[in-house]
């Protein structure tokens, strides 16, 4: 990156505003602090503009979900000047008339559904509404009860009984929605009494639909089957006004939501710069390569009057951070990306990340047969995200880890647990993870990768503390020593190294103490032990691998255990199912957990600013 | 009799620190929850903190281990 300073007559701020905006290289920064030099605080007018502009987006976004109108991202160039009263005039029209057109829409759909309802419970008793059944002395009452609700049916019965002798009717009947629809008979004078016991018993009548109320359900439905029949023409006709305007609106609201966007931001970035009563500047940071056109685009499209400075490189601590990395690497950013940036200037880990994620990950879930279904998962992702989403990422790394988990469930033996040593002879070829003397190898393996991984960070904290602090360079230079030492001495002591090197170990790393003391201070000692448990830490590596082979292995051998071979295969489906899920959380946490704690502790410094370039309003 | 004691310590070590991760995780878990409903973003966060406590239960499951192995298996 490159600080740069542009510099030119006052009017012309709003044209290098826009070479810029072309551009889309620069990330503007904060405005430079010099005498004589003020903020440039916003105009009246442009505050005014900035409001417009700000009500205007909100419609046209508005109206384009309403009208599901895509907004477009490559739109050709509108000629200034741009009419914005006009365009929020019609943004606004826009919005109102999707609005009136989504709640009429609403209003038919819900009476839809509230007369399909009604229907079908007034249908229910269509007998005997049409044959005339009903005589105009007795009061018909309709009721619906919910699901669970039929259990008072028998009770209400009970106490119509005590109340009216047998002066009522009674039908139920079950919906298709589960309901039971109810319908009540009584004599006009013993109404009051009726309703008395519905409330006590807790049912509710369902008054007739809006506009039915006048007459009896004989009536009513007969207009209500007419309606329904008339309504889904009604909300076909609302449909396609809305497509209509969606027509209309499609070559409208684009342009107008873009060229608002970018109007606004260039007015937001006008207050990043500073100016004289006839000059501005503004200061930014452009990547090395973009340099060149930055400043052959000045030149051409504003001329001399524009400068475009290269300030000396200092020690930036303000300049924004991009990770770019071999396209082998790139999915990994995302797992970088999750934790706050680097430091400009500092180690990218996303390389070390790429390397060590998948090892880790294969190492704990190790299993051919797993490793396949993610692989087919991995590739399944892959297909269906689009290029530079995060879910692109995740199908990439999901093959990634896929491959070394087939590579290490090859070596351990392992598909599908112990099936594939049952069913086609597979056999280990390092380590066999059931075994208790080859479970202590891999613990020894485990905590080995662990000392590398630890290493590596400090060696990384090193170079990086290199820069700008000799002193804690050197401190971590000696922390990774005395590591190294305390292993070497360690494994002298139980032969696994010729014991000659356990003396002169000893003596170094007791010369090495006071000296770290001395250079990193009286936390050294806890740092150094803290690094020492962070290496253990790695033990989580075999204790998750050995949990998922031997949850593996349970599933196959409860599937023997059952009786039926259907049943067997369904039982042992479902466990290594579970087991799959949990072998693709735990290991992926649990690697993540490695790098963020226990490897990035070691040299990673996060603070960066992420690099976002002044540019077009895109959509994605 | 000695199986018996084996069995036990080999239970106790790692359902000690099993509870005591589970203890954490009870603690950090509303936290966390808290923290998402504000700052989405700190999900992974979130989830390493979950996951830290867990390195006491997976250190007593390795222990655990240690004493079956010693023991015979």
């Amino acid at each position: 990156m490159r600080r740069i300073r542009v510099m030119g007559p006052r009017p012309e701020l709003e044209r290098a505003l826009r070479v810029l905006q072309d551009l889309g290289s620069v990330h503007l920064a904060s405005p430079p602090r010099m005498p004589a030099l003020n903020p440039s605080p916003a105009t009246r007018r442009e505050q005014r503009l900035v409001r417009q502009l700000r009500t205007l987006v909100a419609d046209a976004e508005m109206a384009c979900a309403l009208l599901s109108v895509p907004a477009a991202t490559h739109l050709a160039p509108i000629p200034e000047p741009l009419p914005w009263s006009a365009w929020a005039r019609q943004a606004r029209r826009l919005r109102r008339s999707a609005e009136e057109t989504r709640d009429r829409r609403q209003r038919l759909e819900e009476e839809r559904a509230l007369l399909a309802k009604y229907r079908e419970m007034l249908d229910a008793f269509s007998a005997l509404f049409e044959a005339g059944h009903i005589p105009a002395s007795v009061r018909a009452y309709h009721i619906i009860l919910r699901p669970g609700q039929s259990a008072v049916v028998e009770p209400l019965r009970q106490a119509l009984t005590e109340a009216l002798d047998s002066a009522f009717e009674l039908r139920t009947r079950t919906l298709s929605s589960g309901e039971t629809a109810l319908l009540l008979l009584v004599p006009l004078e013993r109404t009051a009494r009726v309703e008395r016991l519905l409330a006590e018993s807790g049912v509710q009548e369902v008054p007739l639909p809006a506009g039915y109320e006048r007459g009896t359900a004989a009536e009513a439905l007969p207009r209500m089957r007419l309606r329904l029949e008339a309504l889904p023409p009604l909300i076909d006709e609302v449909e396609s006004e809305r497509k209509a305007r969606a027509a209309t609106a499609t070559s409208l609201l684009p342009p107008m939501l873009s060229a608002a966007q970018d109007a606004l931001s260039r007015l937001e970035a006008g207050g990043l710069a500073a100016s004289t009563r006839s000059a501005f500047v503004i200061e930014g940071w452009v990547p090395v390569p973009d340099l060149a056109a930055l400043r052959a685009a000045v030149r051409e499209r504003i001329g001399p009057a524009i400068t475009v400075e290269e300030l000396p490189p200092g020690t930036n601590p303000d300049a924004p951070v991009v990770l770019q990395n071999p396209r082998l690497f790139r999915p990994f950013q995302l797992l970088v990306e999750m934790m706050p940036l680097p430091t400009y200037g500092s180690i990218d880990p996303t390389p070390f990340v790429a390397v060590f994620f998948p090892v880790f990950f294969g190492l704990m879930l190790g299993d051919v047969g797993y490793g396949l279904v993610l692989l087919g998962m991995g590739i399944l992702l892959h297909h269906r995200s689009r290029p530079e989403t995060p879910l692109r990422a995740v199908g990439q790394i999901a093959v990634i880890c896929s491959v070394f988990t087939i590579l290490f469930g090859i070596l351990f033996g392992e598909l599908f647990g112990d099936l594939g040593r049952r069913l086609f002879g597979l056999h280990p070829l390092v380590l066999d993870r059931e075994e208790p003397k080859d479970i202590v190898s891999f613990l020894v393996l485990c905590v080995g990768i662990g000392g590398v991984h630890v290493l590596l960070g400090l060696v990384l904290g090193v170079l990086n503390a290199l820069h700008g602090h000799r002193k804690q360079a050197l401190g971590r230079g000696l922390s990774a020593v005395m590591i190294l030492l305390i292993v070497v001495a360690l494994l002298a002591s139980v032969r696994l190294l010729p014991g000659q090197l356990l003396t002169p170990a000893v003596i170094i790393l007791l010369i090495a103490f006071p000296v770290l003391v001395v250079v990193e201070g009286i936390v050294a000692p806890v740092e150094l032990l803290a690094t020492l448990g962070n290496i253990l830490s790695y033990a989580r590596i075999m204790a998750l691998g050995t949990a998922s082979v031997m949850l593996a292995v349970v599933a196959n051998r409860l599937a023997g255990a059952m009786g039926s071979v259907v049943v067997g295969a369904i039982f042992a489906l479902l466990f290594h199912l579970v087991n799959f899920a949990l072998g693709l959380f735990s290991p992926t946490v649990h690697a993540l957990r490695l790098h963020y704690v226990e490897f990035f502790g070691r040299f990673y410094s996060p603070g960066g600013v992420r690099y976002r370039p002044f540019t077009h309003w895109r959509t994605h | 009799m000695q199986i018996f004691w084996i069995t036990l310590s080999a239970a106790l070590a790692i359902a000690i620190p099993a509870l005591a991760t589970a203890w954490a995780q009870s603690r950090i878990g509303p936290a966390a929850a808290a923290s998402l409903a504000e700052k989405p973003e700190l999900s992974t966060t979130v989830i390493v903190m979950l996951a830290i406590p867990e390195t006491m239960s997976i250190l007593g499951f390795v222990v655990a281990m240690f004493i079956m192995l010693r023991a015979g298996g």
